[in-house]
């Protein structure tokens, strides 16, 4: 943080950073891009004491865990993971009603004898009887996985890491269950995976963050006064 | 946090000799386990407790490890790797590092590498002399380092297994309350299940196939899995087994033809987890309770009373004693008798040492099953900080 500026960190690509400008836009606060076009700095328009900086939407959340930028616009999904005491180290200031989606547990359609997340633990203890080792989750989301299963007291399991198409690793048999996103269900359904009862981790969708480790000064506040009043947050 | 001073490092290599100098006078051998361990052997068995916050890497030719967060189980494979029968004595010491993610700020009473000073103590049969051998040694050692006015927290979960294997419940009721006793809230949700009218299946049409399967025909109970399942055009993928899947619905369609558990067991079973007390006033509500409840729970009472009295015999002192029915629920793998000794008042930073019996650990790590062990191990760094503030 060189300037006294506030710093407001954006996706830089995809659905996510247009829905972001879009949004921002609608509520008076236009998002242009400074330097060369494929540059990663930014302002709003007639907002002096802001600067964008676009940046990968998980990179978002690890600046706001940290304090490198002093808001941030991301997915749930991705600061509930990465920032393990995420409600002390920022403030959700407003949901932003896109980038919907929900993090689930799935399991193959065909486990006829597992309905929730409650049955999952009997199953992977016969199942441990049966094969001599734990039953595989794949996820990306590694840390919401553990703590969700802790609570469950699912607790006879491994995670293996998956970084792409995680709803694919049941056919592929490198796991069993899977703990991914989901808007529709169709790509699950397509996989032959059916969400468990009780198996919605997360409701995400993007939000507004505060970090609040970030160099709060009197300039900086100010503008993100101003960004709350336009946003009418 | 180790050591990070000189001083620190000195004064706690000066606490180790002395504790290792109580130990190797006992008879126990000094051994040194591997720093890394294989990953899965910890995860299956050590609790979730500390399963999650285990350091675990994979290496270059796709092994998972792990920092050990424990030594237990390190001196288990060292005792199976000597003795794979696990037909002999042995006796083991280690003073070394172990290794525990902390969440939240650093504290000096929660490194998360610390060091462990312990023993185990494998195959001997007479199971209440090795429980009072164990405790005796390391409250000496204890001593020895300068450690005043500690107290001792009791447990026995064979106690809990007796109670459950003499009511009247199904086998794979007991195996199912057993398997969640340590973690209390899912054992709660268990119990309340088995005394509800069980509907574990919500889908109307693999509950009519469950309650239709026929217990004593498991082969045609996979043969008609699998036809609904084609019927259905479902496909079959992954590991999991077309004979799993039919053995937890015949259990599903057992569990709907059964009773429901009775609002006295329930109440038994919880009253049970609410004794507390001397070791002396716990033996009298214990029995109390299961002669009320018609449980026969002799044997567990037998070996709860001998092992009292070898305690007194060994010079155990048991006034300042607490045994708590519920406690023992941190590490899964106790299967009997546990202690922790600890300063009052003090939380997590005055449990110095703990201990307890794991009679099922080498079985589950390839040894063979029923072999007897006990051990005890004493975290370092808080014992070095509760003696710097006593001094």
């Amino acid at each position: 943080m060189t300037s006294q500026k506030l710093i407001l960190g954006i996706p830089s690509k995809g659905r996510l950073m247009e829905q972001t400008a879009d949004y921002f836009a609608a509520r008076g606060l236009a998002m242009v891009k400074t330097g060369h076009e494929r540059g990663y700095r930014g302002a709003i328009e007639g907002l002096d004491g802001v600067e964008l900086a676009y940046l990968s939407a998980a990179e978002i959340a690890r600046h706001l865990q940290l304090g490198r930028i002093h808001l941030g616009v991301t997915g749930e999904d991705l600061v509930r993971e990465h920032i393990p005491d995420a409600d002390e180290r920022c403030d959700f200031l407003a949901r932003l009603g896109f980038g919907k989606a929900d993090v689930v547990v799935a399991a193959p359609e065909w486990w006829i004898d597992v309905a929730s997340v409650a049955d999952l633990e009997e199953a992977a203890s016969l199942f441990y009887r049966h094969h001599g080792r734990r039953l595989r989750v794949a996820t990306k989301y590694m840390n919401l996985t553990r703590r969700f299963f802790a609570e469950k007291g699912f607790v006879s399991y491994r995670i293996v890491e998956s970084l792409g198409a995680t709803e694919g690793t049941p056919a592929a048999q490198t796991a069993e269950v899977i703990v991914d996103i989901t808007t529709t269900g169709t790509t699950l359904r397509a996989n032959h995976l059916k969400v468990l009862g009780e198996g919605v981790i997360l409701r995400s969708e993007a939000c507004l963050i505060a970090s609040r480790l970030a160099e709060w000064s009197p300039a900086s506040q100010a503008a993100e006064t101003e960004i709350r009043n336009r946003l009418a947050l | 946090m180790t050591a990070e001073s000189a001083a620190r490092f000195e004064a706690l290599e000066d606490q180790a000799e002395r504790i290792m100098g109580v130990f190797a006078r006992a008879g126990y051998e000094r051994v040194a386990p591997s720093i890394l361990q294989p990953a899965d052997i910890f995860l299956d068995r050590i609790g979730e407790a500390i399963r999650s916050r285990t350091y675990i890497f994979t290496d270059p030719d796709g092994q998972e490890l792990c920092l050990r967060p424990d030594l237990t189980i390190p001196a288990c494979r060292i005792y199976l790797e000597r003795n794979p029968k696990a037909n002999r004595e042995a006796r083991y010491a280690y003073n070394g590092p172990a290794f525990r993610y902390q969440q939240g700020k650093p504290d000096p009473l929660r490194p998360r590498e610390f060091r462990q000073a312990g023993i185990e103590c494998f195959g001997v049969a007479d199971r209440e002399q090795a429980e009072a051998e164990v405790l005796g040694v390391i409250m000496e050692a204890l001593r020895s380092a300068g450690l005043r006015g500690f107290v001792l927290r009791l447990g026995d979960l064979g106690l809990f297994r007796a109670l459950l294997d003499a009511l009247p419940i199904p086998a794979r009721w007991r195996e199912r309350l057993r398997h969640s006793f340590w973690r209390p809230e899912s054992f709660h949700a268990v119990l309340q299940r088995l005394a509800a009218p069980p509907n574990p299946l919500p889908d109307p049409e693999v509950a009519a196939l469950a309650r239709d399967l026929d217990p004593n025909d498991v082969d045609g109970a996979e043969k008609r899995v699998g036809d609904f399942l084609d019927a259905g055009g479902i496909p079959v993928m992954g590991a999991r087994t077309l004979s799993e899947i039919a053995a937890r619905l015949l259990a599903a369609g057992a569990d709907m033809r059964e009773h429901p558990l009775s609002g006295d067991v329930v109440r038994l079973i919880e009253t049970y987890l609410t004794i507390a007390g001397s070791p002396e006033t716990v033996l009298r509500d214990v029995s109390r309770l299961a002669s009320e409840a018609k449980a026969d729970m002799g044997e567990a009472l037998d070996r709860y009373s001998a092992r009292l009295e070898r305690f007194r015999k060994a010079g155990i002192g048991l006034h300042h004693a607490r045994f708590a029915a519920d406690f023992g629920r941190q590490l899964e793998y106790y299967t009997g008798f546990v202690f922790q000794i600890e300063l009052p008042g003090q939380g997590v930073a005055g449990q110095i040492a703990g201990g307890g019996r794991y009679d099922g650990l080498l079985a589950a790590i390839g040894g063979p099953a029923g072999t007897p062990a006990i051990g005890s191990a004493i975290h370092t760094e808080r014992l070095l900080a509760a003696r710097g503030e006593a001094a």
